[in-house]
């Protein structure tokens, strides 16, 4: 019997069309599928088709499909109730048994079939033209069939069990689709969950298991090693295939015939009391029907609470709140995490916490709530009592809509209780209610909004609620698509860009105008769509859809044609608004056309990378800051001077390139003659009047401004700001060749006939030895600026502050440098608070030090873990490697649209984001805001003392010995648990991102831009060269180091007139390393893989 | 007022011609739609109460072109489809106060009296909390009567009513149309005869998507009085008398079957005269046709 039941099944399955449709998205999708699951994820020299890259591509889209697995598993006894077959089929002498087994392995097996599109689709996928062959294993079949055996069908099993069950005992369709939502929970649980072993086990996707499974696998494992069904991914398949079991058993327990027939007795027993007849007369009252606007007003908001209700009234609703408001309960367990540690919970973390985890449930109420909503009445089949009432189709479809966006909101606002709530258990009591509100109502809403138009659409146009979900799937990724592949312009873009992160400083700042503008016009594009909807809205039994469009139109009231009609004209207009500031006002850059322009920049102007230039000697500038209007003008001068043995006829000029930026004059001392042949590189040849002879200096002084007008459609400035303005000299006019300007990205570059690029020149290199910084147009200079700016804001900048005055409602700020620096500093301006100190070294008679932290007046949590971590690095550093070259130190803060921090000559920017906020428990966290700043110090060593020359190895002068000079003073200060905890996560950092990497990674002398090399690694070697030969050693070396190679006065500095490079570090720690240990400096830093570093 | 059906012809994708050139005038009171099942009246219906379109063909309702100005029709219909389906969990009264929201009564205190003032009328006040899904047929039948007569209907459509309730049920039911035909047009369709007998002042039969007959049940009767006959028979003898005579009907009584003939002249051998019913204008219009 049960074999009957299980052919009428699949019987049934294959005349649907749900079931081919299921089958070619997933096919469809699965050709990308690697692409898209990997997009932005760093797999290093794992090839794109590897085994483990095939199973976790596997597992995760087989995840984030469950939904379809719900859509098919919780019909088939649903199915049965919806149609009101029960009564029929139950009365059948049918053993609970056949029927349960029946419908299960029926729909079972075209669950199975529906998801081999995956493997289908995932073999022809591999063989795309778009796949770079190096990137590419050979075809092997077989890795197609184990991956998706031993992950996808355990995992499709499960899932088959769970909705199937809910599907059966609930009898909602809702209710199924929210186990989906569980199931997500579960897996974001198990994120939460520290004990690996026991996190493997219980992600029902499996992918942290694959992770597990593989994670001590090497390069060529990955490559080659299929994924079996062993150890750990064994455990975990086990434990859900018994639990699918037994969800099957409980519901084959729980359910019973009987149930139904429940129903019919409640039927009877009803019937049974209304026997007595009225005989009176009753006279039916005159209603007024009209059919004015007031009427479809009043009738909109009748509606829209009935349905508001109506969505209430399900529990699935509920219990999304439910597992959206303890979401952020399991999530914040990594809260605005810097290294390892946890930000206070600010109300924006919270809210992008909130933001990012919600997501989903959203999603989930977007497309199925959509669904059900316009199919409520069908759902019932009340439609004919419905569809025959005079209310017009416009009324009906808004207020649904509306119904919807107050889900949306109820939603947000119970996030936002339960944020605030969190916040409360955690002793933080600043809210910000509107930063909360904005974040949602903002952020979010307009975004959903703007979504559900489409949704509707969908539902209506296609006439079939799984259909119509899926072509809203389909719609959103071919937008998501889209973009990838260049196509970003707001005027097309379905709902244009996301809105930049908040910024405590900067609030939305200036992208809040643009953001609103492009909503907008989306909004009316979307009322458009939800008002021609309501013209093809099924009324009737009509389903044809050119009937429906036929009847539709004659049915549409003058009043709605004219909206409009009014509504085309708005949003052409308002598009016609950002067409003028995104294309005419200001420039429209797509991708493509940026990558193009960079490689025409580098085939055109490469052959003057290395012509004779002369190099500025004094940097004198006066600049006036308009945070208001983040404009500013710029006017001084450079001196240049020929350092050459010959003499130079032309200078080369490289305007900044980036719009508004206006050079607005040029000036050489005794004249020159411009050459224009390169303007469209805003590179400008001066030819000189008289050639400046060698030894020479030449003034030259220039005049910039930059006044931004209207908005782009991307990649706005964050550089000037109404409050955190923070650029440096690069703004400025530079000299020669930018190499900063060429295309990074080897295939981009391939695209363009440009060989891959050379991060940085080998150390034999003549050419770059000479330079200190990539592009060197300087040896070092005079610095001196005055810096006009709000009343209100404080100006920043390298140098002594030699006068501060205010004048015209304006402050203006004067710095000198009074000694030579590098020819790179910093402009900051921001309405700051500041914290002072003063530095006096207790050893020697040095001139003391005035400490200075610019900060943002409510990020006062950490002040004095930078203020400590400032003494004590310059006490460290000042006794053990040189004295402190400058009289002052500054921290300034900048907004969190970067999130670094940047030594310049006695200053350093820091981000908001990057220590300000964080919440430092001295008992189980390392303090990082301690160890971030002594970095930056230490900067002031190894980068202003020392210059390293700009090739191969550069990064271990500067940034390893600035992590090793930052991990003794963390030493000094804090116990060796901490120093083993700060060391044991470099040791994590290192070994992670080592398998990230796209290239062969190098042993640190020869380190080019691999951060993990030269930070984590570094600071393990660093940290094992101090225990074999010791700290005083190092310090030694470092001091005889820094006392040869100052880039001002190092003796063999002068003498070689090049800068130091890693090589000649090495030879100041082999000089301080006995024979016998010599071999542990080779290990450490002249071999990729240290065997010194556990 | 008055309801013109002209020409209306309808053909279904699948090639059946549910509607072919039908013709109708219908005036205030009750009017009877008979037809066996299939026959095209609940096409008529839907096309009538403005769910489903006509290939050709007009209607008329009042000065209301009723296949175009279909939210006119709509604000004076009232509608019964022979199968209707409620939202789950929710309350009489609060659905009804809902479609009395889509008909348009939008005073709120306008819309609680007539809902009140119906579920008394159909007696279903005692029961108006009571949620809708735990209703009898019957119940569910006066619910469907109480929300068509929300707008105050010049028409009124109910398509097959009756189908699945009791006698007595029936009777109730019946009570109310009747009551509400005094002053609209109500077109009831059915395919049981009794019930256009009782309560129709016209009617039409429909077979086929055709009008087959139209006019006043008592003058169609009287048109065949004395042209029925009756006879018991056997069972192996019904060909020869199906050959032999008009047989319109056949039925068993007491297992043996009893046909029914219609002649022109008397007959004898057997047969005996019997009175003229509307069951009997009915079966001669269908089985005609057969």
């Amino acid at each position: 019997m049960w074999y009957e039941i299980l052919k009428f099944e699949l019987k049934y399955r294959i005349k649907r069309p749900e079931t081919y449709i299921f089958f070619m998205f997933l096919f469809l999708f699965s050709i990308v599928g690697v692409d898209f699951v990997f997009q932005g994820v760093e797999i290093g020299l794992v090839k794109k088709n590897a085994p483990i890259v095939i199973a976790k591509t596997m597992g995760a889209i087989t995840g984030i499909f469950m939904i379809m697995v719900s859509m098919i598993m919780g019909v088939p006894v649903l199915r049965d109730f919806q149609y009101d077959m029960e009564s029929l089929l139950f009365v059948n002498p049918i053993k609970k048994r056949d029927y349960i087994l029946g419908r299960f392995l029926g729909s079972f097996i075209i669950l199975t079939g529906i998801f081999s599109g995956v493997v289908l689709g995932m073999i022809l996928g591999a063989q795309m033209p778009w796949h770079d062959p190096i990137n590419m294993l050979d075809f092997n079949i077989m890795t197609y069939l184990q991956s998706f055996m031993v992950v996808v069908f355990p995992l499709l099993f499960f899932g088959a069990c769970l909705f199937f069950v809910s599907g059966m005992l609930s009898r909602k369709l809702l209710v199924v689709y929210t186990q989906g939502i569980f199931l997500f929970v579960v897996f974001l649980l198990t994120k939460a969950i520290k004990n690996e072993y026991l996190q493997a086990i219980l992600d029902p996707f499996s992918l942290t298991t694959l992770t597990q499974f593989t994670k001590d696998w090497s390069v060529v494992e990955r490559n080659s090693l299929g994924i079996t069904m062993t150890d750990v991914l064994l455990h975990n398949k086990l434990f859900w295939f018994a639990f699918g079991v037994v969800i099957l058993f409980f519901g084959y327990k729980r359910f019973s015939f009987s149930l139904l027939r429940k129903k019919v007795k409640n039927k009877n027993r009803l019937g049974a009391e209304s026997t007595e007849v009225s005989e009176e007369k009753i006279i039916v009252p005159k209603v007024n029907i009209h059919s004015n606007f007031k009427t479809h007003w009043n009738q909109f908001i009748g509606l829209s609470k009935f349905y508001t209700y109506s969505l209430f009234k399900e529990t699935s609703f509920w219990a999304i709140v439910i597992c959206g408001m303890i979401i952020i309960l399991i999530n914040s367990v990594n809260l605005g995490t810097v290294y390892g540690v946890n930000s206070y919970p600010t109300t924006y973390l919270i809210v992008e916490e909130l933001q990012e985890m919600s997501l989903y449930f959203f999603m989930i109420i977007l497309l199925f709530y959509s669904g059900e909503l316009i199919w409520k009445e069908r759902t019932s089949k009340i439609q004919l009592l419905c569809d025959s009432t005079s209310v017009l189709n416009v009324t009906v479809l808004c207020s649904k809509f509306f119904a919807l966006v107050c889900i949306y909101v109820v939603l947000m606002l119970s996030l936002i209780a339960s944020g605030i709530a969190f916040q409360i258990a955690k002793g933080y009591y600043q809210f910000e209610l509107d930063v909360y509100f904005f974040g949602f109502f903002l952020e979010i809403l307009p975004f959903l909004v703007l979504y559900t138009f489409i949704t509707f659409f969908f539902q209506v146009l296609s006439n079939n609620k799984f259909v119509g979900i899926f072509l809203a799937i389909i719609f959103f990724m071919i937008n998501i698509g889209a973009e990838a592949l260049g196509f970003q312009h707001n005027l097309y873009k379905f709902a244009g860009n996301p809105l930049q992160r908040y910024s405590e400083m900067n609030g939305y700042g200036h992208f809040l105008s643009s953001f609103l503008w492009v909503k907008t016009y989306w909004l009316t594009f979307g009322i458009l769509l939800l008002l021609m909807s309501s013209i093809w809205m099924l009324r009737g039994t009509e389903a044809n859809l050119f009937q429906r469009w036929k009847i539709g139109r004659t049915q549409v009231s003058k009043l709605q044609i004219n909206i409009m009609f009014g509504l085309v004209t708005v949003f052409m207009g308002i598009g016609a608004f950002i067409f003028y500031n995104t294309n005419m006002v200001n420039e429209y850059w797509s991708n493509t056309t940026e990558m193009a322009f960079r490689a025409q920049y580098e085939k055109k102007l490469k052959p003057f990378e290395y012509i004779l230039q002369p190099k500025i000697t004094e940097v004198n500038l006066n600049v006036e800051l308009y945070p208001k209007e983040r404009a500013y003008e710029a006017k001084g001068f450079y001196i240049l001077k020929n350092m050459h043995n010959t003499p130079i006829k032309e200078v080369h000029i490289q305007k900044s390139i980036a719009s508004h930026l206006q050079l607005d004059s040029i000036n050489f001392e005794g004249g020159a003659h411009k050459n224009s042949d390169y303007q469209e590189f805003d590179y400008t040849i001066y030819q000189l009047s008289k050639p400046l002879r060698a030894g020479d200096s030449i003034k030259m002084s220039f005049k910039q401004s930059y006044v931004p007008k209207g908005f782009e459609n991307h990649g706005e400035n964050t550089e000037v700001l109404e409050n955190g303005t923070f650029m440096n000299n690069q703004v400025f006019p530079t000299i020669g060749y930018n190499k900063k300007y060429e295309l990074r990205d080897t295939d981009s570059r391939n695209t363009y006939g440009l060989k891959p690029r050379i991060d940085k020149a080998d150390q034999e290199d003549e050419k770059e030895l000479g330079n200190v910084i990539s592009g060197g147009d300087s040896d070092g200079i005079n610095y001196e600026i005055v810096i006009g700016t709000e009343s209100n804001q404080l100006a920043i900048s390298s140098g002594a502050l030699l006068k501060e005055w205010k004048v015209n409602d304006r402050s203006y700020f004067h710095y000198k440098m009074n000694q030579p620096m590098l020819n790179f500093y910093a402009i900051v301006s921001g309405e700051y608070r500041v914290e002072r100190d003063v530095w006096q070294s207790s050893s020697t008679l040095s001139a003391p030090v005035d400490l200075e932290i610019y900060h943002h007046p409510g990020h006062s949590y950490n002040l004095d873990r930078m203020m400590a971590a400032m003494k004590s690095s310059l006490e460290y550093y000042s006794d053990n490697f040189s004295p402190y070259q400058y009289q002052q130190l500054r921290i300034m803060e900048f907004p969190r649209y970067e999130e670094y921090a940047q030594s310049f000559p006695n200053a350093i920017p820091f981000s908001e984001a990057m220590g300000f906020v964080l919440d430092i428990d001295d008992e189980k966290d390392v303090d990082m805001v301690f160890f971030i700043t002594a970095h930056e110090v230490a900067h002031q060593w190894f980068g202003m003392q020392v210059g390293a020359a700009n090739v191969k190895g550069r990064h271990l002068v500067l940034e390893t010995l600035s992590q090793y000079a930052a991990l003794m003073v963390l030493k000094n200060k804090y116990s060796e648990e901490k120093v083993d905890q700060f060391l044991e996560f470099q040791k994590e950092t290192y070994a992670r991102e080592q398998k990230k990497s796209k290239t062969e990674e190098p042993a640190l002398i020869k380190v080019e831009n691999q951060d993990y090399v030269y930070y984590n690694k570094g600071a393990l070697a660093m940290y094992a060269l101090q225990q074999h030969i010791g700290e005083d050693k190092i310090n030694l070396a470092l001091r005889r180091f820094i006392d040869d190679w100052n880039m001002y006065n190092g003796t063999i500095k002068k003498q070689t007139q090049r800068y130091a490079t890693s090589k000649d570090l090495l030879s100041y720690f082999r000089q301080v390393t006995p024979k016998e240990l010599q071999y542990v400096v080779t290990d450490l830093f002249e071999k990729a893989e240290s065997t010194k570093i556990p | 007022m008055e309801l013109t059906i002209d020409n209306l012809s309808k053909t279904y994708s699948n090639g059946i011609n549910a509607l072919q050139d039908v013709s109708l005038t219908i005036e205030k009171g009750m009017f009877g739609l008979l037809g066996p099942n299939g026959a095209g009246k609940s096409t008529l219906m839907r096309t009538l109460a403005t769910l489903q379109e006509a290939d050709h063909g007009a209607v008329t309702l009042g000065n209301i072109d009723v296949l175009n100005e279909k939210n006119e029709v709509r604000k004076i219909l009232g509608y019964l489809p022979q199968q209707f389906g409620v939202y789950p969990k929710i309350s009489a009264e609060v659905l009804l106060n809902h479609l009395a929201v889509l008909k348009g009564i939008t005073n709120k205190g306008e819309r609680k009296e007539i809902v009140h003032v119906l579920l008394h009328k159909t007696n279903l006040y005692h029961a108006r909390k009571q949620n809708l899904k735990g209703y009898s047929g019957g119940m569910k039948q006066r619910f469907g009567i109480a929300q068509a007569l929300l707008n105050n209907p010049k028409l009124l459509i109910v398509d097959e009513p009756t189908a699945g309730l009791d006698p007595s049920e029936r009777n109730r039911f019946y009570n109310l149309l009747s009551e509400i035909g005094e002053n609209t047009i109500v077109i009831l369709s059915t395919h049981i005869v009794e019930d256009v007998k009782e309560l129709c002042e016209h009617m039409a039969i429909i077979n086929q998507g055709q009008v087959v007959l139209k006019g006043k049940p008592l003058e169609l009767i009287d048109q065949i009085e004395g042209k029925i006959y009756q006879k018991t028979i056997h069972k192996n003898e019904l060909d020869v008398y199906k050959r032999e005579y008009r047989v319109i009907h056949e039925k068993l009584f007491l297992g043996k079957p009893v046909i029914q003939v219609m002649s022109d002249i008397e007959l004898d051998n057997g047969f005996t005269s019997v009175k003229a019913g509307l069951e009997d204008v009915y079966f001669t219009q269908i089985n005609n046709l057969n």
